[in-house]
C-alpha cells in the first residue's frame, strides 16, 4: 500500500502546493516587484510608480557613488570579519573548554545560549542603557572610579565596537551549542588512543578535535558569514540614524532608511538587490571554499 | 484511504494559507514608532484651487448626524498613540463617545512620525484605510486628497450642516492640493522655549522674556556653559528641525518664513543657510549636550527634568511630557525664543497642523457615515479641545480656556501664546519627507565642519517628490 502512494506521484504535488504558493506569494512575487521597483521611480512607501527612471539603472549607479553605501558595505564586510574571528573564534574556545570538564556543562550550555531567546529590540535597549553616555552602566561605573570625563560609545572612536558587541556576544552562544554537539560526537575512544600515544591537551585539540569538526565549523562559517550580511535588528535599535554622522550604516539599515525615513523605495529596492547578490554570491564563494570531507 | 487523507490535508493547508492572508479591521499599524517624535508640521499655504477631489455633494438631508440604526465599530486612527502627552486626553473623550452612542472605537493610533505616515499612506494604497483618521493638513495629506480618500467639509456640510459648526470657518485648515477644507482641528501647536528656571537660578540668568535678544541669549548661555550646566538640551542627531525652525525665522520674518526656497542662494535659502550657520556656531562654543550628534531625543530630553540642562525647544505637545516627568512642574516654564532681525521675540511658529478627516469609505458606508460624523463632532467640540490643552492657538468660535486644575505650564503656555505678535508656520513642513530627512539628518555634518550649509540646502532641494 506504501509503495502505490509514491508511485503515484499526484498526492506528492498536492503536498508541495501549499509550500509552493506560500514561497511564490511570499519570497518570488515580492522579489520579482522588488527588481522592478528597483527601476522605476516610487516615491513614498505604498504610493504607485510614475514611470521607469532615466536612465532605468540610475539606483544601481547610486549604489556605487552614494557615499553613504559605500560606508555601509565596508562596515557589512568589517561585521563578517568580527563575526568569523568574535563569534566564532569566541564559541570555539568555550566549546573547547567546556568539552575538556567532567562535569556541568549543560549548565554552560544553557547560559551561554541563553542571550539567543531574548530578542534583539530587547536586547538593543538593553546594552543601550549600558553604554548610555549620561547615566549610563558603564560611564556611571567608570565614574565612581574616578573619571572626570564621561565617554559617548557612540561616538566618532567607538561606535564600530559599541554596535558590534552587542551582536558577537548574542551569538556566541548559538555556535558553542554547535560545536559543542560536534565535539561531543568525537568518540571518545580516539582521545583515550591518543592519550596512550602520549598527546597532550593542546596536541589532542590540533590533531583530533579540530580535524574531526571541520565540517561544523564549515557551516558555522557560513552560517556566521551569510547572517553577518543580513544583520538588522540591534544595529538598528542602537544605531538607528547611522550615528555618528552617518557611519555606522549596513546594508540592512540603511536600505530600511531609505525606504522608510526618506521613502525612496525605489533606491532601497536596489539596495535590496544588492543585499541578495551579494549573499549568493557569498554563500556560493564559501560553499566552494569550504568543501565538507569525510574522515 | 491515504489519497482521500492527503487530499484532505493539503486542502486544510491551502485554507489556512489563504485564511492567514485575510486581514481584519482595525488594519493600521498600532504599535509606536521606536525612535524621534516628529512634530506636528503646521498649516500649509494653500495652493491654488485645483480640481477638486472625485466627490459628489449631495443635497442636505438632516441638520444632525442621525444616530446610526445600530451599534457599529469606527476604526480610528490618530497620532496620539505610544507616549503622547494628550493620549489620556484622547482615550476619555473617544470613551465618552462609545458610552453616549453604543459605537465602538477600534483604536489604531501611532506616534507620529515619518514610518507612521508612511504606513498610513500604504493602507489607503491597499484599500485598508481607517474610517476616521486624524493627521496631518500640509503637504503630508496631498496624496490623500487628490486620490479622494477623505471627504471634504463642503461635502459633509451639505448633509449634515452643523457639522464643526463650533468652529470659524476662516480659520479651518485649507489643503495645499486643492485649497478646500477637510479637516476639523483639534487645538493648535506652538513651539517655544521650555526653561528650567533651577538652573537659570543657580547661573545666576534670568528667564528669557519678550524683549530679550538673540545677542543677550548667546550670552545667557555662555554663563550658564560656565557655571557647568548644558544651556541647551537637543539632539542635533535625531531632532534638530526646532532649532532649525528658530534660527532660520530669525534672518528671516513672519511673511516668509514658511516659504520655500529654489536654492540656497535665495532670501529663503540664504535665511535658512545662516540659520544652520547658527546651529553651527552654538555647537562650536558648547552649548550643546556633548553627544548631541549621537543622543537620542528622549535622551536629551532627560537632561532637563534631571536638571541639568537650562533651555529646549519642544512643541505643545510637549506640555504633557513635562507635567509627568517633572519633579515639581513650576520649576519649568515656557516662553519666546529669543529674536534677532526682522523677528520680534515675541513672533512664534505655530498653526493648526491636524485634524480629523472622515474617510471616503466609511462615508460611502451607510452604516458608518453618521456615526464617523458624530464621532469627530464629539472629539472637537469645545470642552474636549480645551481638555487637550489651552492655546491661543484654536480654530474655536469660543477659544480656548485653561482647565482649572491647569498646571503653572500650561498657564504660562497661554500667556505666551496670547502675547504672540506673529504666528508663523513650520518651515520644514513645505519640504517632502524625503527632503526632510536630507537636510536634518545633514545638520550633524554641518556642525562638526563635513558639509556646507549651503550645499545640505541646495542637496534637500533637489530630492524630488
Amino acid at each position: 500500500m506504501d509503495s502505490m502512494l509514491f508511485r503515484k506521484k499526484k498526492p506528492l504535488f498536492l503536498f508541495f502546493t501549499p509550500a509552493l504558493i506560500f514561497m511564490s506569494v511570499f519570497l518570488y512575487y515580492p522579489f520579482i516587484f522588488n527588481v522592478i521597483n528597483s527601476v522605476m521611480s516610487i516615491s513614498g512607501l505604498g504610493s504607485a510608480a510614475t514611470g521607469i527612471n532615466d536612465p532605468w539603472y540610475v539606483n544601481y549607479v547610486n549604489l556605487f557613488t552614494d557615499k553613504i553605501m559605500l560606508t555601509a558595505l565596508k562596515n557589512t564586510f568589517i561585521t563578517m570579519g568580527a563575526t568569523v574571528v568574535f563569534q566564532l573564534g569566541i564559541a570555539l574556545v568555550l566549546a573547547l573548554l567546556v568539552d575538556g570538564i567532567p562535569k556541568g556543562a549543560q549548565v554552560f550550555r544553557t547560559v551561554y545560549f541563553f542571550p539567543i531567546v531574548i530578542s534583539a529590540t530587547a536586547l538593543g535597549l538593553l546594552f543601550n542603557l549600558i553604554f548610555l553616555y549620561d547615566g549610563g552602566m558603564i560611564n556611571n561605573m567608570l565614574k565612581s572610579f574616578g573619571m572626570q570625563e564621561l565617554i559617548d560609545w557612540k561616538g566618532e572612536s567607538l561606535y564600530m565596537v559599541t554596535m558590534l558587541t552587542p551582536v558577537m556576544w548574542q551569538y556566541v552562544g548559538f555556535y558553542f551549542v554547535i560545536i559543542v554537539t560536534g565535539l561531543n560526537n568525537i568518540s571518545s575512544d580516539i582521545y583515550e588512543a591518543a592519550a596512550i600515544d602520549g598527546a597532550s591537551g593542546f596536541k589532542r585539540i590540533r590533531y583530533i578535535s579540530l580535524p574531526l569538526i571541520y565540517n561544523v565549523l564549515c557551516t558555522c562559517l557560513i552560517l556566521a558569514i551569510t547572517g553577518a550580511l543580513k544583520v538588522f535588528d540591534l544595529p538598528f535599535v542602537m544605531m538607528g540614524t547611522g550615528a555618528p554622522l552617518d557611519k555606522s550604516w549596513l546594508t540592512g539599515t540603511y536600505m530600511y532608511h531609505q525606504a522608510f525615513s526618506r521613502q525612496d523605495v525605489d533606491y532601497a529596492s536596489a539596495i535590496a538587490i544588492l543585499i541578495v547578490v551579494l549573499g549568493v554570491i557569498i554563500s556560493q564563494a564559501l560553499n566552494m571554499l569550504f568543501k565538507e570531507k569525510d574522515y | 484511504m491515504k489519497k482521500i487523507i492527503s487530499l484532505v490535508l493539503a486542502a486544510v493547508l491551502v485554507a489556512a494559507m489563504v485564511a492567514g492572508c485575510t486581514k481584519p479591521e482595525p488594519t493600521t499599524n498600532t504599535t509606536p514608532a521606536p525612535t524621534t517624535t516628529t512634530p506636528a508640521p503646521a498649516t500649509e499655504t494653500p495652493a491654488p484651487a485645483a480640481e477638486a477631489p472625485a466627490a459628489e455633494t449631495p443635497a442636505p438631508e438632516t441638520t444632525e448626524p442621525a444616530p446610526a440604526a445600530k451599534p457599529v465599530e469606527l476604526t480610528v486612527v490618530t497620532s496620539y498613540g505610544g507616549d503622547d502627552g494628550n493620549r489620556v486626553n484622547y482615550e476619555n473623550a473617544f470613551k465618552a463617545y462609545e458610552a453616549e452612542t453604543g459605537n465602538t472605537v477600534l483604536d489604531a493610533s501611532g506616534t507620529s512620525n515619518e514610518e507612521w505616515k508612511a504606513r498610513i499612506m500604504a493602507d489607503f494604497e491597499t484599500g485598508a484605510e481607517p474610517d476616521v483618521l486624524f493627521f496631518f493638513v500640509g503637504v503630508d495629506a496631498n496624496k490623500l486628497i487628490e486620490g479622494g480618500k477623505v471627504v471634504s467639509v463642503e461635502e459633509i456640510r451639505a448633509k449634515y450642516p452643523d457639522y464643526a459648526s463650533n468652529m470659524k470657518d476662516e480659520t479651518l485648515p485649507k489643503s495645499p492640493a486643492d485649497g478646500k477644507q477637510y479637516a476639523i482641528p483639534v487645538n493648535g501647536y506652538w513651539e517655544g522655549l521650555f526653561v528650567n528656571k533651577k538652573v537659570l537660578a543657580a547661573a545666576g540668568v534670568e528667564i528669557p522674556g519678550p524683549n530679550t535678544t538673540w545677542d543677550q541669549f548667546m550670552a545667557d548661555c555662555q554663563k550658564i556653559a560656565d557655571a557647568g550646566y548644558i544651556p541647551i538640551a537637543a539632539s542635533l542627531n535625531e531632532v534638530p528641525h526646532y532649532w532649525f525652525e528658530f534660527t532660520a525665522f530669525n534672518h528671516g520674518n513672519v511673511a516668509m518664513h514658511r516659504n520655500v526656497p529654489a536654492s540656497s542662494a535665495d532670501a529663503n535659502g540664504a535665511a535658512w543657510a545662516a540659520g544652520l550657520n547658527d546651529i553651527k556656531t552654538m555647537y562650536e562654543k558648547g552649548f550643546f549636550p556633548p553627544n548631541t550628534n549621537t543622543a537620542t531625543d528622549p535622551e536629551t530630553n532627560v537632561l532637563m527634568t534631571d536638571d541639568s540642562a537650562a533651555f529646549m525647544i519642544d512643541g505643545s505637545w510637549k506640555m504633557g511630557w513635562f507635567e509627568e516627568n517633572a519633579e515639581d512642574i513650576s520649576n519649568f516654564t515656557v516662553t519666546y525664543v529669543p529674536g534677532m532681525g526682522e523677528r520680534k521675540s515675541t513672533d512664534i511658529i505655530g498653526g493648526l497642523s491636524s485634524g480629523y478627516y472622515i474617510t471616503r469609505k466609511a462615508w460611502d458606508n451607510p452604516e458608518k457615515q453618521a456615526a464617523a460624523v458624530a464621532f469627530v463632532q464629539a472629539m472637537t467640540k469645545d470642552e474636549v479641545v480645551n481638555s487637550f490643552g489651552a492655546t491661543a492657538i484654536t480654530a474655536l468660535k469660543n477659544g480656548t480656556t485653561a482647565p482649572a486644575d491647569a498646571s503653572s505650564l500650561v498657564q504660562d503656555a497661554l500667556v505666551m501664546t496670547k502675547g504672540a505678535s506673529g504666528v508663523a508656520e513650520a518651515a520644514q513642513d513645505g519640504l517632502n519627507p524625503s527632503a526632510r530627512a536630507d537636510l536634518f539628518g545633514n545638520v550633524s555634518n554641518i556642525v562638526t565642519g563635513g558639509m556646507t550649509a549651503e550645499a545640505a540646502i541646495d542637496q534637500a532641494l533637489a530630492v524630488t517628490e
